[in-house]
């Protein structure tokens, strides 16, 4: 068990990338190669036009949060949010402990379009240039997976629009699940690298 | 009522710039400059994961993954017409929305199915793509156990939310 935690579940992107690409390209040989260059471009296509929409999004979202950051009320929000932090991320920094806040807060409020620009900025700060990600880095990656969501905002605009008699009937439990998952996210994590830890301190004895 | 909520905070962060006299527009544009840059710079990782997922779907092997997954699903309490959706989530965003739509014409915007969809929706994320994102600026090259932990709160979140449905 111990080593399965510590050896096999080193997954990179780079191997992860790698097998996704070359097995459809496998498949694709057999079943329909004149599709193949074509879907790509598409896709990339697809992903240039979904960048152009960031972009916009991108420029409310930092102007709002510049403003924010300008009048004090970031440092306000981390100072909130400090104790909490500190404890899960196991950080000592103002200004990283700021961006993680916002992070966290826009993630809260629905809106993951805002919590990009401040979820790099953060992995920026917390990056220690060793090639690993380090334990607050792997936290942040987990927290914004399970993200707790008080509003999710584009699903119930979803289900309004198709005529549903209650659309905000689903809040209340993607809210439960949220806590739920967060939480044991946050346990996993912490549990995970004591374990490394020790582990660590054994091969030195 | 969600949709006044940040309509309220705007306004609200407005005044207090107004009471802090910090002059919003100078403010606004310097935020707003970073956008493109941002863009340029996260452009090639989401156009790398949207090409692999893309040659994933049109080789036929995410229809194929669904049909083993499925019965698996449907001991664990997730409807089988789910699984596509829960399959394709970690890795894309405005994919997974479509695939909601999907499920909300063909079910009914009441229906259990599109209940779970939306929980299931709600309390998950595009994992792989934050994943790259998020780190694309840094110099990390090995998340070590990063994705298997989400990708577990993932799994259980969606087996609890589609249980939830059911009594809520």
């Amino acid at each position: 068990m111990t080593f399965l935690v510590t050896q096999s579940i080193k997954i990179s992107m780079n191997i992860f990338w790698l097998i996704m690409m070359l097995a459809s390209m496998l498949v694709l040989l057999i079943v329909n190669p004149s599709a193949m260059l074509s879907e790509m471009i598409g896709a990339s296509t697809e992903a240039l036009e979904l960048c152009i929409e960031l972009c916009a999004v991108y420029v409310v979202w930092l102007g709002f949060i510049e403003l924010i950051d300008a009048s004090g009320l970031s440092k306000k929000l981390a100072k909130l949010l400090r104790p909490l932090i500190k404890r899960i991320f196991k950080i000592d920094n103002e200004e990283t402990e700021k961006l993680i806040a916002l992070n966290i807060s826009a993630n809260m409020l629905g809106v993951g379009n805002a919590a990009t620009p401040m979820g790099i900025r953060a992995m920026q700060a917390l990056d220690d240039k060793t090639g690993k990600a380090n334990f607050a880095m792997i936290m942040l990656v987990v927290i914004n997976a399970t993200s707790i969501q008080l509003l999710p905002t584009t699903v119930i605009g979803l289900r309004a629009s198709a005529g549903s008699e209650n659309p905000a009937d689903i809040i209340l439990p993607t809210l439960i699940v949220t806590v739920i998952t967060t939480i044991m996210g946050i346990l996993l994590v912490h549990g995970i690298e004591k374990l490394r830890q020790k582990l660590k301190g054994r091969k030195k004895k | 009522m969600s949709a006044y909520i940040l309509p309220i905070l705007f306004i609200l962060l407005f005044l207090y710039c107004i009471y802090k006299r910090i002059n919003t527009y100078d403010y606004f544009v310097k935020g707003a400059k970073g956008a493109i840059k941002l863009v340029v710079d996260i452009f090639p990782f989401i156009a790398s994961i949207m090409i692999a997922v893309a040659l994933l779907r049109v080789s036929g092997i995410t229809t194929w993954l669904t049909q083993i997954l499925s019965p698996i699903f449907n001991t664990l309490g997730v409807p089988p017409e789910l699984t596509e959706l829960v399959l394709l989530r970690p890795f894309t965003g405005s994919g997974s929305y479509a695939l909601l739509e999907d499920v909300i014409a063909s079910y009914g915007a009441d229906s259990y199915i599109t209940r779970c969809a939306c929980v299931i929706m709600g309390c998950s994320e595009t994992i792989f793509y934050v994943a790259t994102v998020y780190l694309s600026q840094t110099k990390v090259k090995k998340l070590l156990y990063a994705i298997p932990v989400a990708l577990l709160c993932s799994i259980v979140g969606t087996i609890l939310a589609c249980l939830l449905c059911r009594v809520m």
